[in-house]
């Protein structure tokens, strides 16, 4: 059973994804997914069966309490930082 | 005082109470080690400077005061680099120990160094590595598996007698097979994930690799029990794992071989006869043995792929080149900012991966792919409950061949990924494991097995491994010029 992707749904889920996707990667990407998916979608053989109820998850909650902890230290892993700030790139794009 | 490079933990703390050597000639000893023979393996990212290792630990005391190990690098030491060998964390610094690397240090562990593994821990060669090739120490033009590559090479190296792996679908297990040494998968929540740098949450879980049972015993005893930094832990308390180890198995031990695991299409004969000769050991030790049917193991691949690649593709959206890790300062918008940062920091690998998840999660397609593998989740559990209301530990083998040579799987990706085919159950289950060696192939590379047990059976599959090892000799067999 092969689950073929197309060239335009590879695109679409990259940019789901927010990863850039290079033409010369297209076809050796689209080979490596649908070789996955193709094997993958034999769960549909024996799911079909199934009818044991889904497991209860239960919330683990905790006090919602405020933790010390260095900001510095974690503010000088930024790529770019402004004093107490993260840099961004411009957020609105122009025409 | 000299020490043998394969010694074990059990001896090496002997050794330190009866003073005859310290814990800095230990460590002396186990960097010189490093510096002679990981040239050729490559298993250490970074090996720390030694003071700092010194010092960066109890000083005194602890019940593993002196023992040098290795921590696979996507569990955080603070203020050391964690860097999940990917571009992306190429030069992040963890800001928190992890609760199982707490712990270790307030032992007294000697934590020295980060070890090499597939990127994100995406792999079962390490040769996703964003930084360089781990080989296996008994052929070196051979993986040594992967995900947890660098730390299982490095123990059976004896470059360190124990160290840190992960498990998402077999990363621990699978390497120890193929390097011909003990590892640990355990129950899912046994060991704190804080501080584990996540790939698939549900299914992550730290792992312990050494060269016997007994010392994988007195890893786990450190850093297993309840966190309340991990809000999916087991709520168990700290205990000696060690303890039931007499090196006899329990009495009416029931074991279930699991046939059409180790009779499956594409099984290498010899490994098949090395698990037969296995249950001939536990046979001999007076447990009674049966052959056993699980046939939702043959979808549990398939059911991995799936969930693990949905939750990586959740997990690694964080990954965004706006707080930490690596981003591209050349792009000008934001969107392209994200788009870049995330396909120049990631490799081929985990692209793909995230890429798979988002497909198996998006509309129109969850159904048939997430939702389905859900069920068979169930149906997998379900599955082994039943197998252990009727015996009491199961016989697996690990991998289907000994290891192979480097880019083998280069233009097969398909197969690399089936390298989990008989490891995964195990994550999508939430039961342990341990892996274990039981013999050679006729090119000498080493074969490896499972036994497999219900939630939290622990002490029990130490139990059993023990045992194995008391009454054979394969976890004595060292590679040749280390």
């Amino acid at each position: 059973m092969a689950q073929l992707i197309t060239q335009e749904e590879i695109e679409k889920i990259a940019r789901l994804s927010h990863i850039e996707l290079h033409e010369t990667e297209i076809a050796s990407t689209i080979q490596h997914v649908s070789a996955v998916l193709s094997y993958a979608a034999r769960v549909q053989e024996i799911a079909k069966d199934v009818t044991m109820p889904s497991l209860k998850n239960s919330n683990v909650e905790r006090e919602d309490v405020v933790i010390p902890c260095d900001a510095q230290a974690i503010l000088a892993q930024a790529p770019e930082r402004e004093g107490d700030f993260f840099v961004v790139p411009v957020i609105i794009e122009g025409q | 005082m000299s020490i043998h490079p394969f010694i074990t933990i059990q001896e090496l703390e002997q050794k330190l109470a009866r003073k005859e050597i310290c814990r800095k000639e230990v460590l002396e000893f186990y960097l010189r080690r490093f510096e002679a023979f990981d040239g050729q393996i490559g298993s250490a990212l970074e090996i720390f400077e030694k003071y700092s290792i010194l010092t960066n630990t109890n000083m005194q005391n602890g019940e593993l005061f002196g023992i040098p190990g290795l921590i696979k690098d996507n569990i955080c030491q603070k203020d050391r680099t964690t860097s999940c060998a990917s571009k992306i964390l190429e030069n992040f610094v963890a800001t928190y120990d992890a609760t199982a690397i707490q712990r270790l240090k307030d032992a007294g562990a000697l934590l020295i160094g980060r070890a090499n593994m597939d990127e994100f821990a995406m792999g079962s060669s390490t040769e996703t590595s964003a930084f360089q090739k781990t080989h296996n120490p008994w052929d070196l033009t051979r993986v040594p598996g992967g995900s947890s590559g660098g730390s299982i090479a490095a123990v059976a190296a004896g470059l360190v007698p124990w160290a840190l792996g992960s498990e998402t679908g077999g990363s621990v297990r699978q390497p120890a097979a193929l390097c011909g040494i003990v590892g640990l998968k355990p129950t899912y929540g046994l060991i704190s994930r804080y501080g584990l740098i996540a790939y698939a949450s549900s299914l992550d879980q730290i792992g312990i690799a050494t060269r016997t049972v007994y010392d994988n015993a007195r890893v786990l005893s450190v850093i297993a029990g309840k966190d309340k930094n991990d809000a999916s832990m087991q709520q168990v308390e700290k205990k000696d794992y060690t303890q039931k180890l007499d090196g006899k198995l329990p009495h009416n031990l029931k074991i279930g071989v699991v046939s059409n695991a180790l009779y499956a299409e594409g099984m290498d004969t010899e490994i098949i006869e090395k698990i037969q000769e296995a249950v001939k050991v536990f046979e001999q030790q007076g447990a009674s043995i049966k052959e056993m049917q699980l046939p939702t193991l043959d979808y549990a691949a398939a059911t991995y792929f799936i969930l693990s690649r949905a939750e990586a593709a959740s997990n690694l959206a964080r990954f965004d080149g706006v707080r930490y890790g690596l981003r591209n300062k050349k792009a000008q918008s934001l969107s392209k900012m994200y788009f870049t940062s995330r396909h120049d920091g990631f490799g081929q690998e985990v692209r793909s991966r995230i890429l798979v998840g988002n497909y198996v999660l998006s509309a129109g397609h969850a159904g048939q792919f997430y939702n389905n593998a859900q069920k068979v989740q169930r149906l997998i559990s379900h599955e082994f409950k039943q197998a252990f209301a009727d015996v009491d530990i199961l016989v697996m083998p690990v991998h289907p061949a000994p290891a192979f040579k480097m880019g083998a799987f280069e233009n097969d990706k398909l197969q690399m990924d089936l390298q989990d085919y008989f490891t995964c159950a195990m994550n999508i289950a939430g039961i342990p494991a341990l892996a274990l060696p039981c013999g050679f192939s006729k090119d000498n590379l080493p074969i490896g097995f499972q036994i497999v047990g219900p939630h939290l059976s622990e002490e029990l599959l130490f139990q059993v491994g023990h045992a194995f090892q008391q009454a054979t000799d394969w976890h004595t067999k060292t590679p040749a010029g280390y």
